[in-house]
């Protein structure tokens, strides 16, 4: 697909049915309608924290609906496209951010570290780059379960230098995983721009170097994307193989709460990639061009969007968050006596100086 | 004085680069006050070396450390039994759990002809390749991948080659491993993984093939680290810690692992973790120690007992985190007195927490505290 939603080459068409490229607008739009709201609500003190996909809707949506649904997904945190599109709840998305006691994850992560079970989505975790030995691992052991079943790895290109990349690239190729490793190469890691990341040809080429064939692909064209995972699914389980995929993309918005990009890059280069080259735009002028979509459903679709994210909101926003005995679990399977010490001490504590604390918030 | 410099003099068996590290409490006083001024009138010699036991001249001068193994009476309980060194326990003990468990699978480096301290011999051919296999030389990757197959349920049994180099594992380890569950509110977890690692000093090691890390990691609530004193224990314990629903680093002590032999079960069979193992009981003082350590302590008692009349509890932890301390303060409790000996540096290492929270109990007097 170019900027204006044409196809290039035919051949490369995958011809997917309407009600596929709906779904994908939808969960691109979708998304980037929470991340305006919940990236508003960080502004306004009612989220601590929060980091937005602007830009990146494309790789998300095109990689994940490539896969099978039991597909196990490790990412690193910009990937919430993903269980968009897995059709995670609005109010789970808002529950962890909010961190209130309907998260699944229990509060007990900032914003954004989405966990989903049920959806093969691997909780995230912040340090960089280690979930990738660990998506290795998972490959092996799917191969051995024979389960028809391969892994995904997502990462960005600042990730890509970490030694946890290296390791498993190389664990990858040689204990011949099938999994696919998708570098977003969005062209920051908060301030770094890529020229101070690698001096090389990028992460693609890097695959080879390890015996693991790679592909870059144009990260906002949904289409392309997809086109690149489809294959890399199959073949991985076919051949029980790694495959790299580095998908060009540009990172439209800051790198989170606690950035103002305009400290390290212009406006003018933001503005260029929002405007001329951004995948949701692109695959909306297909959709057009298709007759599969007009400005009425678009006007709709947006109320129809905004009121359901605004809606899941003002619900999590009124939840109390989780029990504070809650500190306490989960550390291990089972409580130890040193954990169970303290979790009463602080029971002790609170009873007698529980005014100082804001009780009230907290499930009971 | 003189009851703890003698103590702490007998430094034996350890290189000079992993001395002794003992810490003597003596609480309630008044009892130990009287036991310690007989002491000090009785006059005691230097070269006072080796237990009368030893049958030997006790002014002799020694040329080289030694310590020696000391196996347990052989256990009645799990069958038939077959004479081991600690590394044929390790082996038995995989062997039992790859035979029982189909995901189980082993990885590191140089796993696959049997790995350099011969614990894997055989099981490669026995289970396959896919079950038994190198792994590229990454510490980092090794821990990781383990990880990662115990996130989708299998059991992961990964080895880090000598302890020492583990360090480039501790992000996966403390960071990934050991946060897993919490973090995930319980929807993921890598309690199938267990890293097997040789460690504390043989004697040639030098820096680099002798460290006993357990300090670093039991500040690292989520994970188990588990030491073995001997061959039976060793296997019972790493079956538990294979089995256990949480990630364990279990240390194998790598001078025992052909100089310690003894009968040890055929069949699987589980040490329960977090449960120290009171070894010898005493009244006079409480001895606690772990991994070859213990074999130290123990001389160190029957010397005690023999030139000086003291009676020693002695304490093998086994378990480092999550640690057994109502045993321990149980102990402390009878005796009144506390010394712990580890090979690891003196500063931060293990015997700190146990000092200071046995110090803390409630159930022991606080009225009169020295630290030596």
């Amino acid at each position: 697909m170019d900027r204006q939603g044409q196809i290039i080459n035919p051949s490369e068409d995958p011809h997917l049915p309407q009600e596929k490229v709906l779904k994908f607008y939808r969960s691109m739009t979708l998304l980037n309608t929470m991340d305006r709201i919940l990236y508003e609500s960080q502004r306004q003190g009612r989220i601590s924290f929060y980091m937005t996909n602007y830009g990146e809707e494309g790789t998300h949506v095109g990689s994940a609906a490539a896969l099978d649904s039991t597909d196990l997904v490790f990412g690193q945190y910009r990937e919430a496209g993903v269980l968009m599109y897995r059709d995670y709840p609005l109010e789970l998305f808002m529950a962890q951010c909010y961190g209130n006691m309907s998260d699944p994850g229990k509060g007990r992560q900032m914003p954004v570290h989405y966990g989903c079970k049920e959806r093969h989505f691997v909780t995230i975790s912040s340090p960089l780059a280690t979930q990738i030995p660990q998506a290795v691992g998972a490959a092996y052991a799917a191969k051995r379960a024979n389960a028809n079943r391969i892994v995904i790895c997502y990462f960005g290109e600042g990730a890509a230098s970490e030694g946890d990349a290296h390791a498993g690239f190389n664990f990858a190729a040689t204990l011949e995983c099938p999994i696919i490793f998708f570098c977003r190469n969005n062209g920051y890691a908060i301030s770094t721009p890529t020229y101070e990341q690698y001096r090389g040809d990028g992460i693609a080429a890097r695959g080879p170097g390890y015996g693991i064939m790679s592909i870059r692909v144009d990260g906002n064209d949904v289409f392309a994307v997809y086109n690149a995972t489809k294959e890399a699914r199959r073949r991985a389980v076919a051949e029980n193989q790694p495959f790299l995929i580095e998908a060009m993309t540009y990172r439209i918005g800051h790198h989170s709460t606690s950035d103002d990009s305009s400290a390290y890059r212009s406006v003018d280069e933001v503005n260029y990639w929002d405007k001329q080259d951004h995948p949701i735009s692109r695959l909306r002028h297909y959709l057009v061009s298709h007759g599969w979509w007009d400005e009425d459903q678009e006007k709709t679709w947006r109320k129809q969007s905004r009121k359901m994210v605004m809606e899941a909101f003002a619900q999590a926003e009124r939840k109390l968050k989780p029990n504070p005995n809650l500190l306490f679990s989960d550390v291990y399977q089972e409580m130890p006596a040193q954990l169970r010490k303290q979790q009463e001490s602080l029971a002790q504590h609170l009873q007698t100086y529980g005014e100082h604390y804001p009780l009230d918030h907290f499930d009971k | 004085m003189e009851l703890s410099s003698l103590l702490t003099r007998r430094r034996v068996g350890m290189a000079a680069a992993a001395s002794t590290a003992g810490r003597l409490l003596r609480l309630g006083a008044v009892r130990a006050e009287g036991h310690c001024r007989r002491l000090r009138r009785a006059g005691l010699e230097r070269g006072f070396l080796q237990p009368t036991s030893a049958g030997k001249d006790a002014a002799q001068k020694r040329h080289v450390a030694h310590f020696t193994f000391q196996p347990d009476r052989e256990s009645q309980e799990h069958g038939q039994t077959q004479k081991m060194n600690l590394f044929q326990a390790v082996t038995s003990a995989l062997d039992n759990s790859l035979a029982k468990d189909p995901t189980a699978v082993i990885f590191g480096e140089d796993v696959a002809f049997g790995g350099v301290f011969r614990c894997t011999v055989g099981l490669r051919d026995k289970y396959g390749k896919d079950r038994v296999f190198n792994t590229p030389l990454c510490e980092q990757g090794i821990v990781g991948f383990g990880i990662g197959i115990a996130v989708t349920g299998a059991t992961a049994i990964a080895e880090i080659q000598f302890a020492d180099y583990i360090f480039p594992a501790f992000d996966q380890i403390v960071n990934e491993a050991a946060k897993y569950r919490y973090r995930s509110g319980d929807l993921f977890n890598c309690g199938s993984l267990t890293i097997r690692s040789p460690w504390g000093c043989v004697g040639h090691g030098g820096l680099y093939h002798s460290q006993c890390p357990e300090a670093f990691f039991a500040h690292c609530p989520g994970i188990k680290v588990v030491i073995p004193r001997s061959p039976f224990q060793a296997k019972g314990l790493l079956l538990s810690c294979i089995e256990d629903k949480n990630p364990c680093i279990f240390f194998e002590p790598k001078i025992l692992y052909r100089a310690a032999v003894e009968q040890v079960p055929v069949e699987p069979y589980t040490i329960p973790l977090s449960q120290a193992e009171v070894i010898q009981e005493g009244s006079d003082i409480t001895l606690v120690a772990w991994g070859t350590q213990v074999h130290v302590i123990r001389e160190v008692a029957l010397m005690a007992r023999e030139k000086l009349g003291v009676s020693c509890e002695i304490i093998d932890l086994r378990t480092i985190i999550p640690w057994d301390v109502d045993t321990v303060c149980k102990s402390v409790i009878k005796t009144g007195r506390l010394l712990i000996s580890h090979e690891a540096p003196l500063t931060g290492g293990f015997a700190s927490e146990i000092s200071s929270t046995v110090q803390l109990h409630d159930e022991l007097p606080s009225f009169f505290l020295e630290t030596f």
